[in-house]
């Protein structure tokens, strides 16, 4: 059975997650009704909250924690009270021991021994002295930086468990986010608008919703209903309508049956390759093509039950060792007390990186919790008898891969969809952009800004990774966008270098004429013994004498030794201003690596 | 406009620094009107029989200069003069002879 939505003036939001719950809610705000559509049953797209038994699941553990004003704003005025300040712990497991993260000099020579210690060391200098000529790869890029050692214990593993190639094929591209557009603009800005309060609050605690993310995005789309939006779960977009460059409608499937949905403008959040594949008429073959070439990573949740009050104090534990396929571990206790409905009890979250039809993505949930029970006793966290029950859940197309071709692809797909008058794709999978939820949100709600005010927000250019940058970018703050020119400014006035030569000359002739005048003038002046002080200088300068023919070797000397004085200064000052901007640059490159594990 | 498109590295890395004549002046004149203040008052405060005998020599130059606490004060103007003289003199010198090295290595390329 067919039946078709009558109006045909309201926006229609693909999607249900908080790129496309914020821009539903941000319109109501300018009285407009939008319809959003989300295949699932429940909102909250990659952030959503899972339930089993009472027992609450996040899916990827979502620190609330952003830099962005409105989106905090946003957070706080519908959690209120429920928006909880959760101490924060996470440690590293590797070779059966636990790491402080980020990392504590004590902590760590303690787990890694003292010769493993030394060994690092040794690592470490030998790739300060022998680097990779070129840094191509992300194991180039760390090993250059930290030493082979350290870079296999703390990243090689890790990273290709996410990734699932190995680190020598990853092209540092896909961090580049986080490490290569570091130039020596954002280090020094960095250095001067990063207050260090910020960083210590992000290392100790983080926000966080009473039953996890799952009840910001229920409490969105109560707002939403509200005020006379719609959100439909169970609602399958099949077909996306088009004549020309307008979208007219979505067929969609729920329960069953079929639909049409009309509206005026659509904001898509759903995956960009699926969008383009579902277009009717198909957009032209290249499109496809490119489409088909963005790739995704996708992860699945083995959500364990323990019969246990307390199991360990992180909120979070990254899996390094390569003994195990589980990636993090959370658990949920520690987010949040709530999230857990019987005390006596504690919930895990083991995370397993595959991608979509793998061996891990298709084994059967039983086999899975079967392998989670199995390693979690393995790792020591829990004992295998004490876990009582478990559930998997599997996130589909969870990360955009960033491949040495992706930028490519995406440009061609980018090219098309800018081309369609009525619509902007939103969030994450909607730009094929490693964004985390508040920068989804802020894709979000920029969309509103240009559909309702008829700004130009760039939505692709929402990063993640140039925080302070963005904030620049997006936001109206004439005092940091001040600072940041004026830095600029100097920045190119005062660290280009001080030429040796040209200095030491002025220096030279300057300090030469000094000389050649205070002889001169005391011949002048005259005496029975002309200037017995200024004569021991001599002692420096053979042939010197207070006399005509003395001030002109004087000339010749001060000339020498102004030149001598004068180059080694500039040396010098190079020098210090060089060795300034690489400590500072290597200070901020630290700084985004240090957030690069969170960011994997 | 190309200078303009440069990055910051590009810049730091390939031009040379100017410098502005009048603010070099001023810092090498304190700089120098403090050392001769500070030396003089060192002295008188130290005091002896005779009171810094051989930075008196300074008056050969800096006619009314003593090892006073007045004197530390004509001290300070005279060395501020000739400091500033030092600086403005070297600054310019050396913004010339940058802009003359860098345009015949404009006009080489």
């Amino acid at each position: 059975m067919k039946k078709a939505h009558t109006s045909n003036n309201h926006v229609v939001i693909i999607g249900a997650g908080p790129a496309g719950l914020t821009a539903a809610y941000e319109l109501t705000k300018f009285d407009r009704r939008p319809i959003v559509l989300e295949r699932l049953d429940k909102v909250g797209g990659l952030a959503r909250t899972e339930n089993y038994k009472g027992f609450h699941f996040d899916m990827g553990g979502h620190r609330f924690f952003t830099k962005v004003d409105e989106v905090k704003k946003m957070w706080h005025k519908i959690l209120q009270d429920d928006f909880l300040r959760r101490p924060r712990l996470s440690r590293i497991y590797y070779n059966r021991r636990f790491f402080y993260y980020p990392l504590k000099a004590l902590n760590a020579l303690a787990g890694l021994g003292i010769w493993q210690s030394v060994l690092i060391v040794l690592s470490y200098l030998k790739w300060q002295v022998f680097p990779y000529r070129c840094e191509d790869t992300f194991e180039q890029w760390v090993t250059n930086r930290f030493g082979r050692r350290l870079f296999q214990i703390f990243f090689k593993t890790y990273t290709e468990k996410v990734w699932g190639i190995s680190c020598s094929e990853l092209r540092a591209e896909w961090a580049a986010q986080r490490i290569k557009d570091l130039s020596l603009k954002t280090a020094l800005i960095s250095m001067f608008l990063k207050p260090k309060k910020t960083i210590k609050t992000l290392i100790d605690q983080f926000h966080y919703p009473r039953f996890g993310p799952g009840m910001m995005w229920n409490a969105v789309k109560e707002e939403i209903e509200r005020r006379d939006g719609v959100v439909r779960l169970n609602t399958d977009v099949t077909r996306i309508n088009r004549t020309g460059s307008r979208l007219d409608s979505v067929a969609v499937s729920c329960d069953g049956q079929e639909e049409t949905i009309r509206g005026s403008q659509f904001l898509s959040s759903m995956p960009v390759t699926e969008f383009v594949k579902r277009l009717n008429p198909p957009p032209p073959p290249e499109v496809l093509t490119a489409a088909e070439k963005l790739t995704y990573r996708d992860f699945l949740t083995v959500c364990l039950i323990v019969r246990k009050p307390d199991l360990f104090p992180d909120n979070w534990i990254y899996i390094h060792d390569s003994s195990v396929k589980v990636g993090r571990i959370q658990n949920y206790k520690n987010w949040s007390p709530e999230m857990v409905p019987d005390p006596s009890r504690t919930s895990l979250g083991l995370e397993y990186f595959c991608t979509e039809g793998d061996e891990l993505w298709m084994m059967p949930d039983t086999d899975l919790i079967e392998l989670g029970k199995r390693e979690v006793d393995r790792i020591g966290l829990a004992r295998y008898a004490d876990i009582e029950d478990g559930c998997v859940v599997r996130v589909p197309k969870a990360y955009p891969v960033y491949d040495s071709s992706y930028r490519d692809h995406l440009a061609i797909v980018k090219e098309f969809l800018s081309g369609l008058e009525n619509c902007q794709t939103i969030g994450r999978n909607g730009l094929h952009r490693y964004n985390n939820q508040d920068h989804a949100m802020l894709t979000g709600m920029l969309a509103v800004r240009n559909l309702v005010l008829g700004q130009q927000n760039d939505l692709w250019n929402v990063n993640t990774e140039q925080e302070y940058l963005e904030e620049l970018r997006v936001y109206p703050r004439p005092e940091i966008r001040d600072v940041a020119e004026v830095l600029e400014a100097a920045l190119t006035r005062v660290f280009p270098k001080l030429d040796r030569l040209a200095f030491g000359l002025s220096v030279g002739m300057v300090t030469g004429l000094a000389l050649f005048l205070a002889t001169f003038l005391l011949v002048l002046k005259g005496g029975d013994v002309v200037g017995p002080r200024l004569q021991l200088l001599s002692n420096y300068f053979p042939g010197y004498r207070v006399t005509a023919w003395g001030s002109v070797i004087g000339l010749a000397y001060g000339f020498i030794t102004g030149f001598v004085g004068g180059w080694g200064f500039a040396f010098f000052r190079n020098a210090a201003v060089f060795l300034y901007m690489a400590v500072i640059h290597r200070r901020a490159e630290l700084h985004l690596l240090r957030k690069l594990l969170e960011y994997l | 406009m190309e200078e303009n498109e440069k990055t910051p590295e590009e810049i730091v890395l390939t031009r040379l620094l100017r410098l502005n004549a009048t603010v070099h002046g001023v810092v090498t004149g304190v700089a120098a009107g403090l050392l001769v203040f500070i030396a003089t008052n060192f002295l008188v405060v130290k005091g002896g029989n005779v009171v810094g005998p051989h930075l008196a020599l300074l008056s050969q130059y800096f006619i009314g200069y003593r090892v006073t606490f007045l004197g530390s004060l004509i001290g300070f103007g005279y060395a501020f003069v000739c400091g500033f003289l030092g600086g403005y003199f070297v600054a310019r010198l050396y913004n010339w002879l940058v802009d003359f090295r860098e345009g015949k290595r404009q006009h080489g390329a």
